[in-house]
């Protein structure tokens, strides 16, 4: 239950980097000679045999953080059967990721769990990709009331309208905003 | 061009009718508690009220919001460190910890023992540190002035201790991938048990003088009362959901670093009430003079405590989610490396911001009067909210 | 300053000793000595040892001090002085001043702290002096759209009406600046005039923070106000008068608060809440409303409403150790006469011969020491509560505590009637 992160990696010391091929950051990082958790296996598992495999992508799985990939239309459902049949009650934080190279933008959920003991600890991530040009999501509002606020900071960070959310409107930045949603790639902080 | 007229003239008319509808609730008013009001902080919610009574209210946070994610794609992860601690000023070596973790688990970093353990107790002490002056603006936002004065000046104990330690008295920039950037100073661990144990007796003297004096009580048992299930469904987090019955805290269910070497309890009371979110706290402090005194006994007597590392780290291309428990609650960081030195996302998910939402679900239904002890009862601090 | 000094030279000093002399000669003719003249002929001057005050009279006092004192007497004993310097205005400033000043530094030790220090060489003793300077010298601003008469004339209504309850106040046998003989339902009259000012100032800021303040206050008010002549009640149905003075020799030999102590704590708690003051500044609370119905003030009116506040502090501890703790009444320990028999030349001037009273300072003396210690009992309770909310407070005000004036009343009935005070009863002294 309590693994120790910092236990897995190898050395201290680390080596110098050859300089990395940009590959999409979603791709899980390859650790040989460690087998996939078989309790986070399980948990996966079951979302891919409810749903099947063309619709669930596993992105990775690792001791305590899982991460899975679904389509925009079928998010809601996925969502709903991970609240009621996993367990995990609230979503933690809810983030968008621009991918100019893809032309897409990420929207990760990172759902964590209050009520039950076994997975107190895990964090199971539901990302969905949408176009950038065009960024349209349904809302998980209904099923995690924690994400309201979250999803609200993505639209007007990112530009991504969630469907379904009472207010896809100017949360934190000021009421005379008048560029481009701050955190996609094209949009250069002053100076640098 | 007459079409344009005609399409902007319907427009004010729709307006205009807007207006006069809004003016046909004469009952309410509406007063925005604003981001320059002694009772709020950099925070500005607008509330509707209908007589004594709060029947809306909507949050608008945003007024020191200085773009902190957007500033980690620029520099490189120990660059990061001083701006990402400036949301919580006081509590900073919980907010770069969390930061300190994920960006380990993405680089590959092992942090030597003694490092671990000495910036564990730097968390336990900025822990302190916030707790102490949010109970003295909550002191204070109820007229208490004795409340706001004891523990701004017992706070003044830890700070010397994180000065000794860092070399800072805020923002200390202590916490680094890989460790902390100094050693102890020698006499440290004296100091501090001395510290801790003249501040467990003030504990006892604050109850007195605050948690059982019956006008306190009064104006917050039963109030804002949040309960377990709306808890768990807001996703509220740290002191707020410890008090509605959910014993989580994450040095408990995921412990970090030396965590699960350390024996304590998690704190936590099933009212739900704001007596229950003031109190629950002043527990939490109790607990954490415990958990300094076993840090400093079991801390290995000498070591390294910093990792080696090249001044630029960076690691293979992945992501890391790594979370810790601040003063305000779970402090969660989602980096995104592709691997250059600097990161591609980060994304910090503050408690402030989760316990945003319960202020209206608390607010609407309940008095004036009691919004001060309902809202600053969330443990909400407004830069962090807006990073 | 980065000026260079000015040349020194001695012509300047002579030219600036000349100026002096000048504007001395200038101001004495001019309007020194028609002031003069007026005083002589038309103020009707007291007999100095049985003669006419002639000026040859007056200009050789200067040279024999001892005379000056039927003077000193006679001013003393003029309404003007009374209503002006003691016991009225002066002396209830001066109390407020220290009340101030010694609440800072108070509430300080008892939050760990030590309150002004810099101002003043002895523990920040000028600091209220630097305040009042301070609040002078700022700018008033007033809101657009606020209503001007009434925000300039509300503050200094405010302090008004705290100095005519200082007027009704008895300092010492003889001493008090209106003896009226309706004395304790003048000052309640009185008192009932600050929630009106209350509200006529918050309507006047137009703005909503001191609208939701002067609500309060009117509401926290008028909902005190009941208890709090009711308490008095009490102590009028034992004393048998409503003049003040006739009160307080009433409470001879046995204090009122042995056997009003329901009545005395009713009263101390209505006296904090007509006040304003912790637990009971709803009217003024910081975190909620800003500063309640005082947001809009600014400069020499903040400056005026403190002034009055702190003066109304003054005027109802002095009310309440007139009510209930005897007023002066304490053992004698000033000599009743500083010499024996009519004494002349220097030993007149020192022993004050035709001023001092040895009862009337003896008086003073206690009535001071009282004030000073209820005063301090009503400083205690900022340092540790806070602040009470607005339904507890009515409900409180509404009905706890009318009942409890209701059974003091009871009592004291019921020792009137059973022989044990009043007219012919045990206790009573003869």
């Amino acid at each position: 239950m309590s693994q120790d992160q910092n236990n897995k990696s190898g050395s201290s010391i680390t080596p110098s980097q050859p300089p990395s091929t940009p590959t999409k950051a979603a791709a899980p990082p390859a650790k040989k000679g460690t087998e996939v958790p078989a309790f986070e296996n399980g948990l996966v598992s079951q979302i891919i045999s409810r749903f099947g495999e063309d619709k669930i992508k596993v992105a990775y799985i690792r001791p305590l953080r899982m991460k899975v990939n679904v389509d925009p239309t079928g998010i809601v459902e996925v969502a709903t059967f991970i609240r009621d049949n996993l367990g995990f009650d609230h979503a933690e934080s809810v983030t968008g990721t621009d991918y100019p190279k893809d032309n897409q933008i990420e929207v990760i959920y990172q759902l964590g769990s209050y009520s039950k003991d076994d997975i107190a600890a895990h964090i199971l991530s539901l990302a969905t990709r949408t176009n950038r040009d065009d960024a349209l999501l349904p809302s998980l509002t209904n099923v995690y009331k924690s994400a309201e606020y979250h999803e609200r900071e993505t639209f007007e960070m990112l530009g991504v309208y969630f469907e379904g959310h009472p207010r896809n409107e100017r949360f934190l930045l000021p009421e005379d905003w008048a560029d481009l949603p701050p955190l996609r790639k094209e949009f250069r902080i002053r100076g640098r | 061009m007459a079409k344009n007229l005609e399409h902007q003239i319907d427009e004010s008319e729709k307006l205009g009718m807007q207006i006069v509808k809004e003016s046909e609730d004469d009952r309410l008013m509406t007063l925005s508690v604003g981001p320059q009001h002694p009772g709020s902080g950099h925070f500005r919610f607008t509330i509707k009220v209908d007589g004594d009574y709060v029947v809306y209210c909507d949050p608008d946070p945003g007024y020191v919001h200085r773009g902190e994610e957007k500033m980690c794609e620029y520099r490189n992860f120990i660059q990061n460190i001083p701006h990402l601690e400036r949301p919580v000023i006081h509590d900073s070596a919980n907010i770069t910890y969390s930061y300190s973790l994920a960006v380990e688990e993405l680089v590959g970093i092992q942090v030597p023992r003694r490092g671990q353990f000495i910036r564990a107790i730097a968390s336990e002490l900025d822990r302190q540190i916030y707790t102490l002056y949010w109970l003295a603006i909550y002191g204070i936002f109820l007229g208490h002035s004795t409340m706001f004065m004891w523990p701004t000046g017992d706070r003044e104990l830890f700070i010397d201790l994180m000065d000794a330690l860092s070399g800072a008295r805020v923002t200390h920039a202590f916490n680094i991938p890989g460790g902390v950037r100094n050693d102890m100073p020698l006499g440290f661990k004296d100091k501090c048990l001395r510290h801790i144990s003249y501040f467990e007796k003030r504990l006892k003297e604050y109850e007195d003088i605050f948690y059982t004096n019956p006008l306190f009580i009064q104006r917050t048992e039963g109030v804002g009362i949040l309960t377990k299930e709306d808890a768990i469904r807001l996703g509220v987090t740290g002191s707020v959901l410890r008090a509605s019955g959910v014993p989580y805290d994450i040095r408990k269910a995921e412990p970090y670093d030396v965590y699960n070497e350390i024996d304590f309890k998690v704190q936590y009371m099933k009212s739900g009430d704001s007596l229950a979110r003031a109190y629950v706290p002043l527990l939490d402090m109790k607990e954490s003079c415990h958990i300094m005194r076993q840090l400093l006994d079991k801390m290995p007597e000498s070591g390294e405590v910093r990792a080696k590392l090249q001044p630029t780290p960076k690691g293979p291309p992945g992501e890391a989610y790594r979370r810790v428990e601040s003063g305000r609650g779970a402090l969660g960081y989602y980096i995104v490396s592709d691997g250059s030195p600097k990161p591609y996302r980060v994304k910090i998910s503050v408690g402030s911001f989760r316990n945003m939402i319960a202020l209206p679900h608390l607010l609407v239904g309940s008095k004036l009067a009691d919004m001060p002890s309902v809202y600053w009862s969330l443990n909400y601090w407004p830069v962090e909210a807006d990073r | 300053m980065a000026t260079y000094p000015q040349e020194y030279r001695f012509g300047n000093f002579v030219a600036s000793i000349i100026r002096l002399i000048l504007w001395i000669v200038i101001i004495v003719s001019l309007v020194g000595l028609p002031i003069i003249f007026v005083i002589l002929f038309y103020v009707p001057l007291p007999p100095v040892n049985g003669e006419v005050l002639t000026p040859y009279l007056f200009l050789s006092m200067i040279v024999d001090p001892t005379r000056t004192l039927p003077i000193l007497h006679f001013i003393i004993h003029t309404d003007i002085f009374k209503v002006a310097v003691f016991p009225g205005f002066s002396f209830a400033a001066l109390f407020a001043a220290v009340t101030i000043f010694v609440e800072r530094k108070f509430l300080a030790k008892m939050q760990l702290r030590i309150g002004p220090l810099y101002c003043g060489k002895i523990e920040g003793i000028l600091q209220l002096l630097a305040d009042g300077l301070k609040l002078i010298a700022k700018e008033i601003i007033i809101p657009s759209g606020a209503d001007k008469p009434i925000f300039w004339a509300a503050p200094v209504a405010f302090v008004a009406t705290a100095a005519a309850v200082v007027a009704l106040i008895p300092v010492a046998p003889g001493w008090v600046a209106a003896n009226v003989n309706v004395g304790i339902i003048a000052v309640f009259a009185i008192l009932g005039f600050f929630p009106l000012i209350a509200l006529l100032f918050s309507w006047a800021s137009n703005s909503k923070y001191p609208f939701i303040g002067g609500l309060r206050a009117l509401h926290q008010m008028i909902a005190f106000e009941i208890p709090f002549f009711l308490s008095a009640l009490s102590v009028v149905i034992l004393s048998g008068s409503l003049n003040l003075t006739d009160i307080v020799k009433a409470q001879n030999p046995y204090w009122y608060i042995f056997f009003l102590p329901i009545s005395a704590f009713v009263f101390f708690i209505s006296s904090l809440a007509e006040l304003e003051r912790i637990p009971f500044d709803l009217p003024e609370a910081e975190s909620e409303i800003v500063a309640g119905w005082l947001t809009e003030t600014s400069g020499m009116i903040f400056g005026l409403i403190q002034l009055g506040s702190y003066v109304k502090v003054y005027a109802l501890s002095a009310l309440f150790v007139i009510l209930f703790l005897g007023g002066w009444a304490g053992p004698q320990i000033f000599p009743k006469e500083l010499s024996h028999g009519p004494t002349a030349g220097l030993m007149g001037l020192l022993t004050l011969q035709g001023i001092y009273n040895g009862v009337t300072a003896n008086a003073i003396f206690w009535f001071v020491l009282k004030t000073f210690g209820i005063m301090m009992l009503m400083l205690l309770p900022r340092g540790i509560s806070p602040r009470i909310r607005i339904d507890i407070l009515l409900h409180t005000g509404w009905y706890k505590l009318i009942v409890l004036t209701f059974i003091n009343m009871f009592i004291a009935l019921a020792l009137i009637y059973g022989g044990i005070l009043g007219p012919g009863g045990l206790l009573t002294a003869h």
